[in-house]
């Protein structure tokens, strides 16, 4: 009993000393974040309000500068789902072309950053190509490149002097029966071949979208510890074994990072068709209401996805203990 | 020689000056060597896979660099050359008429003072605020940290089309909390302490900026997430040797945080100054036609330049693209000059889940 009163007599002054100390750190803390939480109470906030309040309403432009907003319920979700044509079709072919556009994404730009991780001759070069699409295919040139019939013809091989008029059925990069013949005698199945010929296609569009991706992952696999590495060739491991048993569990938060972004990236990119398709409705008359219902929804289904992505992918996250 | 044949297998160490020794051995000939070191099954899978590396890389950096490759050629193109079969890539009639027209008729040199000013003010902001925050997200523990995180990460998911009715809204008809409203209009009516109901900020930077200043504007949320990542690799005893030092906490962040964030900071710059430049969204948002010149105006088919005629779809795409083209040639030279600190910057990050 005693020995705990002379406890509490020097104790009350140590923890008020630190709390202190504390209580400064806080206020630094709240000092630096500052400027964010005011934009969220004063801009952020009452906008997100604003765009889910309008979602339920009709907005009348008066004429003395100003507006007035009309009650009307659900009225803007029922227009989307039921009334608007291509809303529903749009949204869903959207969502699977998303789903699909993803793991090939993320897939190439592990592969690439695996590439140019290693030592090679005009790696610095590469690397410099490989980020081009990060700063210069965004935003206003990548709505410049939507339907370029220009480039779509300078890249078709296939209409030249030569041959006169166009031979080949398309300018796919690889046809479906060179796919078909390189997997005939595998045992895969004929989606994974569509799969791969369809990212092949894509490889352009993939490539643009996975700049961010490349540098994350080549971030992360430069954080690996070459000791690691080191013995396991000593071990007499083959670069494959030390690609999936290495590589693979110590970039993995990088895959759960770089897959909540890409999600993420090409859900809200202004070049996916929903987006776009939303973007045009916004641009009728009395079509802004109703695309901000379009959006919520859209929102609300983006946010399940990456619920789901993240819960599924976050058992497999091997986190490497650090001090 | 007579002692490494007797014996073979320990070399000859000889004292030759006072710190020097030499140490005589049998070497394996040149030729034995050579073969063990290039007729090997090792040797001969580096080089099919370093050559089949390669030509992948290049392959995919044509893919990359094509599109760039047939804009530059085509926007050298004179309209005869559209309707030329012949013509692919290297023009047989080359012209400067396009980028003429683009600069005299669609104002390109207006649109690319304004455009530079606003990047470069949202750029500087953007990037200061979000190590602003992301030091403060990164170094402090207060109550409530990890819900602003949260909401951080909200903006992120937002699409921003999401919000575009009441970003325009909230400043086209800008007020704070109804407080402008309250003054001009509603109760002071009669003393009209302010003359206006709300302030129109559209046609002005300042939606813009005020976004960049408190950390909103197009994918802050990436750039806070990505200098929180940093600052949680730089060690506590940095800042914690200031403070014994007698150093506050600000002082602290502009004389030790600051500098050591620098190269991180080039890459937010890189990113933010570069994806206001292309910025379609925010741009047609805030601004309408009777605005500033922006870079979107630029893209437009100029009036001077006669498209009525066979090759005309082809010759828009190719007058377009050279808008974008000139759009692009600052950013080019400002990311050959600054390409090398991006994936320093990310390497530094060292973003970790």
């Amino acid at each position: 009993m005693n020995s705990v009163s002379t406890v509490k007599g020097t104790a009350p002054k140590k923890i008020r000393k630190s709390a202190s100390l504390d209580k400064r750190k806080a206020r630094g803390g709240w000092i630096f974040v500052l400027p964010f939480i005011i934009g969220l109470l004063l801009v952020y906030l009452p906008v997100v309000y604003d765009s889910i309040k309008y979602s339920f309403h009709e907005i009348k432009i008066l004429q003395g500068g100003g507006y007035r907003l009309e009650w009307v319920g659900l009225d803007n979700y029922q227009e989307a789902i039921f009334v608007d044509p291509s809303f529903v079709r749009t949204l869903t072919a959207g969502v699977q072309q998303l789903l699909f556009d993803i793991p090939a994404i993320v897939i190439f730009a592990l592969f690439i950053a695996v590439l140019l991780n290693q030592k090679m001759v005009g790696r610095a070069a590469f690397r410099a190509i490989f980020f081009v699409p990060v700063i210069l295919s965004t935003g206003l040139i990548s709505d410049i490149d939507i339907g370029n019939t220009l480039l779509s013809y300078m890249g078709d091989t296939s209409r030249g002097i030569d041959t006169g008029e166009v031979a080949d059925t398309t300018s796919q990069i690889v046809s479906m029966a060179d796919i078909g013949w390189l997997f005939r005698n595998m045992a895969v199945g004929t989606e994974l071949v569509t799969y791969v010929t369809g990212a092949v296609n894509n490889i352009f569009d993939i490539i643009n979208r996975s700049g961010v991706q490349m540098l994350i992952f080549l971030a992360g696999l430069q954080s690996i510890s070459p000791a690691i590495y080191e013995s396991c060739a000593i071990d007499g491991s083959t670069a494959w074994e030390t690609f999936w048993k290495i590589t693979i569990p110590m970039v993995s938060p990088m895959i759960f990072v770089n897959m909540v972004y890409t999600i993420i990236d090409s859900f809200t990119a202004s070049s996916n068709n929903v987006m776009a398709y939303i973007a045009g409705v916004y641009n009728q008359p009395g079509g802004n209401v109703l695309s901000s219902a379009m959006s919520w929804m859209y929102f609300l289904i983006v946010v399940l996805i990456i619920a789901v992505a993240s819960a599924v992918l976050s058992a497999y996250v091997f986190y490497q203990r650090r001090d | 020689m007579n002692n490494a044949q007797t014996a073979p297998q320990s070399p000859k160490v000889t004292k030759e000056t006072k710190n020097k020794i030499r140490v005589e051995f049998d070497r394996t000939d040149r030729w034995t060597r050579f073969k063990i070191k290039y007729f090997s099954v090792y040797f001969l899978q580096t080089v099919v896979w370093s050559i089949f590396r390669f030509l992948l890389l290049l392959g995919i950096s044509y893919v990359i660099l094509q599109p760039f490759f047939a804009k530059i050629a085509s926007s050298f193109m004179s309209p005869e050359d559209f309707v030329d079969v012949t013509v692919k890539l290297i023009p047989r009639y080359p012209t400067l008429d396009t980028y003429k027209a683009i600069i005299t008729d669609n104002k390109y040199i207006e649109a690319l003072v304004n455009t530079l000013t606003l990047s470069l003010a949202c750029a500087v902001i953007q990037t200061f605020i979000c190590c602003l925050i992301g030091y403060g997200f990164a170094k402090f523990k207060f109550k409530g940290n990890k819900i602003l995180f949260g909401l951080v990460v909200f903006t992120m998911i937002v699409p921003h089309e999401t919000l575009q009715l009441s970003l325009f809204m909230k400043f086209r008809y800008f007020d704070i909390f109804g407080i402008f409203n309250l003054l001009g209009g509603g109760v002071f009516e009669r003393f009209r302490v302010i003359g206006f109901t709300s302030i129109n900020f559209n046609n002005t930077y300042w939606p813009l900026i005020i976004l960049s200043l408190t950390g909103l504007a197009f994918k802050n949320g990436l750039y806070v997430f990505m200098m929180r990542q940093f600052f949680r690799g730089v060690p506590d005893e940095l800042e914690e040797s200031a403070y014994i030092d007698g150093s506050g906490i600000i002082k602290t962040f502009i004389t030790i945080i600051l500098p050591l964030s620098i190269p991180m900071m080039i890459t937010i710059f890189l990113f933010t100054f570069s994806w206001q430049w292309t910025d379609n969204f925010y741009t047609t948002v805030f601004f309408t036609t009777s605005g500033p010149k922006l870079m979107p105006d630029v893209v437009a088919i100029p009036k001077s330049l006669d498209t009525q005629y066979a090759g005309q779809n082809m010759y828009e795409a190719a007058i377009r693209n050279t808008c974008g083209l000139m759009i692009l040639a600052p950013l080019i030279v400002v990311y050959l000059f600054a390409q090398r600190y991006l994936i320093q910057g990310i390497e530094r990050s060292g973003i970790i889940g």
